[in-house]
């Protein structure tokens, strides 16, 4: 009967006592999905993921960031397959999960302020002669603010290594120089530690990738 | 029988924990209108259960809860749909049929006989500021822009819009609501007026050809809605130098960012090109031109806004031309105009209404003087001074029924007050226009809306009153497919400089029937639009016998037995860097057959002002390694017909008959402009430099607008463009605080 018990014991433990919560881990699930992306319709179903844990937590911030977040790269794909009618849809659904995520923190952070970046970056590209002024004025002031918060944030460094790889050489652009802030990016990543597990520690890889292209 | 009762309950433990742990697989399919929808949300309420449906709207995923649940289904198209449903231990299947989500984005709008160009209508986006600046030959006017566009008719030697077989003064324009009276700047016969309003000055339009509003009205053919700028984005200097003009203007907005002010000033002297071109026209006086205008724009802190418009204008120019009379060597008109409009509206919502009020003044004075020269000996002066007076506002409340339904209602009022002295004539013209109007906007679905309308007015003058029904539905045929049809009675007052003698008047009537199909995708769109217009109760004139020192005739009105009719076909088919990188390109075609009875006319007759086929083509391309823009444009238009038509009297009747008649040369123009502009790209410009050169006409087609003739229709001599080819150099310089560049580096 000892054994029994033991084993029964052993069991059980084996399943909750070194288990993280619910919550930890479907966060944990999910946000590993999130390297394994590639599609628009991939990016939709990953947000829809973190929208129903969104709908559960209305205490944690994190769930509905992650939605943002997967929204926001949906429109980056939407972007490169040059369906520009559709990021207007993307950003707005961003941005509406971002304000629940600045509710439950009582204000921004400079994860959020990136993102809202990220989010006015799509609406300009919509129309960048009509909207350099209005969405692209919002995205720039996002990014000085987000800058201000966490000046080390890696993630910042690497969009904005984004924005110089891609912006024409006529308008001041170049890879050249995209790629040495990729680098500083990456170095900033390499010292970095996120706040928890869950907490937003994305970005890397795609340092690494463009680090890794040749540039012309 | 202890040992046994430890193994029951162990047991027992062991089969909750495995049922406990069971997964139930829940699947189905999610439609709307039997078709399988995508990318719905699918959860089960209050889990972290659920999935994403696929293509054809399957859905499968796993849960290991029990007893009863809320499945939700959510999809931003859609209504949010709820199913309940009981887990127990076998698989669960079902099906969910969703609702259409009735949205302001996906719903349809009444679009035919208008082509909207603003920020919120991408997809029918057409002549935005700067879509006006790059068009070569447009001179940065709106006016001639929308020659560009199909159903407006290019009539080189007059002002304004001839649409669709009507004429100018059968068109309007309207700011914030609010009509322009004299939006073209004073001009001597046989030259045409500039836009008095500068482009930059209106963040959108809406042009509209045919089937309009009833929120407006007193235009046989058509309407220009012009939306003036909100709060500028930061404070500017502006500075423009050209050999023909110079200009400078300041915009500076308030620190709390909730209210701005700005004025300009510019001057323009055009007898520096008259050196260097070879000019038509004889300019005894060279065109000069003083304006000066100042804006306020003040945020309320309840989300409304007013604004401010005020302007003044002051031109002068003189004109000698070979007199057509025997006797005399030349005939000579000097004009001195001063014009001035003030315009003030107020926007804001309260609760559920949206109000929209617009007031505007405006004074406009023609000062023409005509003379003779023989043996180089000028003639004394006759006078044609006309002053107009106008006053109009107008009131308009806007209520939203649900999200794509509303009704909105109210009226306006329009006074004018003109008087003319010529020689021993004193005439002075009274109208008051008054009139009311409802409308409602009826979304059935994302894909089927109705606009209904109704107008009333009543004229002083006429002492009459109309009453014009509007209708417009608009049905979405396919994803990309939308038509639309629209129907509308148009009333319009007699033009006052017709009314120079007692003549029992009415109103003039059209009626419009257009079928409008459009393919909206992505950067790309093709619009085909039929229509048929019918004018009755036009009015007849005869003409009073002229003087021979002026070669325009006066023409007075009799009664309103007028009538006619035009229709045709029209295509538009824009590509804004979508097939070629950098390249945007459109081209239009109209047709257009159209018969009146009207003014002196003998007979019904092809109007002058209306060719039957108009072609144009419009080429940009901007070229970002060099940072310059190349523009290109070219307007073909079938010659349209001229007459000379007198009045002779018999037993005290006018009978009018056509003296000569023809038509004229087919129309041909090609403009090329270019822009460049330094400043792209340099992280830190202070000045934001546009550099223009455009040339109009470059292959030197020489154009003949119409014909003059003399008195006893002997002679005649040609009306023609000004300049046939000419050359415009200038430098636009923006200082400021300025983001542009920031924008543009961080974000392309």
């Amino acid at each position: 009967m000892k054994k029994y018990l033991l084993s029964f014991a052993f069991a059980f433990m084996s399943l909750t006592a070194f288990a993280q919560t619910d919550y930890e881990k479907v966060m944990t699930e999910k946000i590993a999905k999130i390297e394994t992306c590639r599609t628009a319709e991939d990016f939709q179903a990953l947000a829809n993921d973190f929208i129903r844990i969104n709908a559960k937590e209305t205490k944690e911030w994190l769930p509905g960031y992650y939605a943002a977040f997967a929204y926001i790269q949906k429109g980056r794909v939407l972007m490169r397959d040059g369906k520009l009618k559709e990021l207007d849809n993307a950003a707005l659904e961003a941005e509406k999960y971002l304000a629940g995520a600045t509710g439950v923190l009582r204000g921004d952070n400079a994860e959020t302020h990136l993102l809202r970046k990220m989010a006015y970056s799509l609406r300009m590209m919509v129309n960048p002669q009509q909207r350099y002024k209005t969405a692209g004025a919002i995205a720039e002031a996002e990014m000085k603010a987000a800058e201000k918060l966490d000046p080390e944030n890696p993630r910042i460094a690497l969009i904005k290594a984004e924005d110089v790889y891609f912006t024409p050489k006529q308008y001041g652009g170049s890879k050249a120089k995209g790629v040495t802030m990729f680098k500083e990016a990456l170095a900033k990543f390499n010292a970095y530690t996120p706040k928890s597990a869950l907490d937003p520690n994305w970005g890397k890889a795609e340092a690494e990738y463009f680090i890794s292209q040749p540039v012309k | 029988m202890k040992i046994q009762g430890h193994k029951i309950l162990f047991l027992i433990a062991l089969l909750t924990f495995i049922t406990g742990y069971s997964q139930v697989k829940i699947s189905g399919k999610v439609t709307f209108r039997n078709k399988g929808v995508g990318e719905v949300n699918v959860t089960l309420k209050n889990t972290y259960d659920g999935t994403t449906t696929d293509a054809e709207g399957n859905f499968s995923f796993e849960t290991s809860e029990k007893g009863s649940h809320i499945l939700t289904f959510t999809h931003p198209k859609y209504e949010e749909t709820e199913k309940a449903i009981v887990i127990d231990n076998q698989n669960v299947s079902f099906n969910a049929e969703l609702k259409e989500q009735i949205s302001e984005i996906d719903a349809i709008v009444v679009s035919a006989g208008s082509i909207e160009a603003s920020d919120k209508k991408r997809a029918t986006a057409l002549l935005t500021p700067i879509d006006i600046y790059t068009i070569a030959g447009a001179d940065g006017q709106i006016s001639s822009a929308l020659n560009y566009l199909p159903g407006v008719q290019k009539v080189g030697e007059t002002g304004g819009l001839f649409i669709r077989g009507g004429t100018a003064s059968e068109s309007r324009i309207f700011m914030d609501g609010s009509l322009i009276n004299n939006y073209f700047s004073n001009s001597i016969p046989g030259i045409a007026g500039r836009d008095q309003f500068n482009t930059s000055l209106f963040k959108g339009n809406v042009f509209s050809s045919g089937g309009y509003s009833a929120l407006y009205g007193q235009a046989l053919s058509g309407v220009l809605m012009l939306e003036s700028v909100d709060l500028p984005d930061q404070s500017s200097y502006d500075f423009g130098i050209s050999p023909i003009f110079v200009s400078a203007g300041f915009q500076k907005l308030g620190k709390d960012q909730q209210h701005s002010y700005g004025a300009s000033f510019s001057y323009s002297l055009l007898s520096l090109m008259q050196k260097v071109f070879n000019f038509n026209t004889d300019f005894i006086d060279a065109p000069k031109g003083l304006d000066g205008n100042f804006n306020f724009r003040i945020k309320t802190k309840s989300g409304g806004i007013l604004k401010y418009y005020g302007m003044y204008t002051s031109n002068k120019m003189g004109v000698k031309s070979e007199s057509l009379e025997p006797g005399y060597d030349f005939s000579l008109v000097r004009l001195k105009g001063q014009n001035t409009y003030h315009n003030l509206s107020f926007r804001q919502k309260f609760g559920k209404y949206l109000l929209n009020v617009g007031t505007s003044y405006s004074f406009n004075s023609s000062d023409l003087n005509f003379s003779t020269e023989t043996n180089e000996v000028e003639s004394g002066r006759t006078t044609l001074l006309t002053d107009g007076n106008y006053i109009n506002f107008k009131a308009v409340a806007d209520r939203k029924i649900n999200r794509i339904s509303a009704v909105r209602a109210g009226f306006e009022l329009n006074n004018t007050d003109e008087k003319l002295n010529f020689e021993a004539i004193r005439k002075n013209y009274k109208d008051l226009i008054s009139s009311v109007f409802a409308e409602t906007d009826l979304g059935f679905s994302n894909a089927l809306s109705a606009k209904i309308g109704v107008r009333a007015e009543h004229s002083s003058f006429l002492n009459k009153n109309n009453i014009a029904p509007r209708f417009a539905l608009a049905y979405r045929l396919a994803d990309r497919w939308t038509t639309s049809l629209a129907y509308g009675l148009f009333y319009q007052n007699p033009e006052s400089k017709y009314i120079n003698g007692p003549a029992d008047l009415g109103f003039q009537k059209s009626q419009h029937y257009v079928f409008q199909l459009q393919r909206g995708t992505e950067g790309r769109t093709l619009r085909l639009e039929a229509f048929y217009k019918k004018y009755d109760q036009l009015i007849k004139t005869f003409n009073i016998t002229q003087g021979n020192s002026q070669n325009q005739q006066t023409q007075s009105a009799l009664n309103n037995d007028g009538y006619g009719y035009a229709k045709g076909i029209e295509l538009f088919w824009r590509d804004n860097n979508k097939t070629f990188k950098n390249i945007d390109y459109w081209i239009t075609y109209s047709f257009l057959d159209s018969k009146r009875d009207f003014l002196n006319y003998p007979v019904s007759l092809k109007p002058g002002f209306a060719a039957e086929h108009t072609f144009s083509a419009v080429v940009k391309r901007f070229i970002p390694e060099w940072k310059l823009g190349a523009n290109l444009s070219y307007t073909y238009a079938k010659g349209r017909p001229y007459y000379d038509i007198v009045s002779s009297f018999e037993d005290g009747r006018a009978v009018n008959y056509t003296r000569n008649e023809g038509r004229l040369k087919d129309y041909n123009a090609l403009n090329v402009s270019f822009n460049y502009i330094p400043s792209i790209g340099k992280k830190d410009a202070k000045a934001f430099t546009v550099f223009v050169l455009s040339i109009s006409n470059v292959l030197g087609a020489k154009n003949v607008y119409g014909y003059n003739f003399s008195v006893d229709g002997a002679r005649s001599s040609a009306v023609v463009p000004p300049v046939n080819t000419f050359v415009f150099v200038g430098a636009f310089i923006s200082f400021g605080v300025d983001k542009t560049q920031d924008a543009i580096n961080n974000n392309l």
